[in-house]
């Protein structure tokens, strides 16, 4: 089973956050795949199998919404945990979200462990001293 | 009114600065501008149900402050493109917020794409032009939110 992940937002900032925030938590993951837009994405995906993307809604190009879908859409990609990482706070969209396939949300700005908590089961990573959860369970649906 | 709703974009804006890049704002009031160091505008808007626009205005050196925070790198080890990221997603998250606070969570709203250019003239910050403006002090730097709901 693969460990990797992707990570799909138009900042590389976010990008350079988010692959921190793993390394410090101790995901162990095999490999970090990035992508700025949702075309990107897709092409990543084509080349690379991975356990999870965590995405943002609002890039340009393709975005989080349109990737969803087009991930939805695809026998081969239908089944991986989305996670949403996004500024976004309408309930609706969440519930878009959900529709489309993504497991959690996490809305920026987050803080570390929210993300931490929200890729440790789709990981398989069970909590230890070096990885201790304090989610609340607020950021799964 | 006015004065609420730009006392409202005042507290999410230091409120993401201080949760995204452990910035805090300052009770001091920083008028005087460094004409040496060029000032960004940052804008970015939403549209849906209501619209509204924010543009953020800043010198290059606060971009680069802010970037190192996020990144966890010295100040002068930050690059121009890794500030103006850093502006830009700062951007969008206190227009995120900014959106459910004025507007609630009930309607779907899409956040344009974040733009910065470098401005021609220092900004005024005592701008008082209708908009819900708020200038504000980061850790000695005078910044710039301008607030325009366009219903």
């Amino acid at each position: 089973m693969s460990r990797s992940v992707l990570i799909v937002d138009d900042s590389a900032t976010i990008r350079q956050m988010v692959k921190k925030v793993m390394d410090i938590a101790g995901l162990n993951v095999d490999e970090i795949f990035e992508a700025s837009n949702g075309i990107e994405a897709l092409a990543q995906l084509a080349d690379h199998e991975v356990a999870v993307v965590v995405v943002d809604i609002n890039m340009p190009t393709m975005n989080g919404i349109q990737f969803l879908q087009r991930m939805k859409g695809n026998e081969k990609l239908q089944h991986i945990p989305i996670v949403i990482a996004s500024t976004e706070g309408s309930t609706a969209r969440i519930e878009q979200m959900k529709e489309f396939g993504a497991v959690a949300y996490i809305r920026k700005p987050f803080q570390p462990e929210q993300l931490r908590d929200a890729l440790m089961p789709l990981l398989g990573v069970k909590e230890n001293a070096g990885t201790k959860s304090g989610n609340s369970g607020d950021d799964f649906f | 009114m006015q004065e609420q709703k730009a006392a409202t974009l005042a507290t999410i804006f230091s409120e993401v600065l201080a949760d995204l890049a452990f910035m805090f704002t300052d009770d001091e009031d920083f008028s005087e501008v460094d004409s040496s160091d060029p000032w960004l505008e940052t804008k970015i808007g939403y549209r849906g149900a209501k619209n509204g626009d924010l543009i953020f205005r800043c010198t290059r050196s606060f971009t680069k402050l802010l970037a190192s925070n996020l990144l966890g790198v010295d100040q002068d080890q930050a690059s121009d493109e890794q500030a103006n990221d850093a502006a830009k997603e700062f951007m969008n998250i206190v227009c995120g917020q900014l959106v459910t606070a004025m507007h609630g969570t009930d309607d779907v709203y899409n956040l344009t794409i974040p733009a910065i250019e470098r401005m021609k003239t220092s900004p005024d910050l005592s701008l008082d032009d209708g908009d819900y403006a708020s200038t504000i002090s980061v850790e000695n730097h005078s910044v710039q939110l301008v607030y325009s709901p366009t219903e």
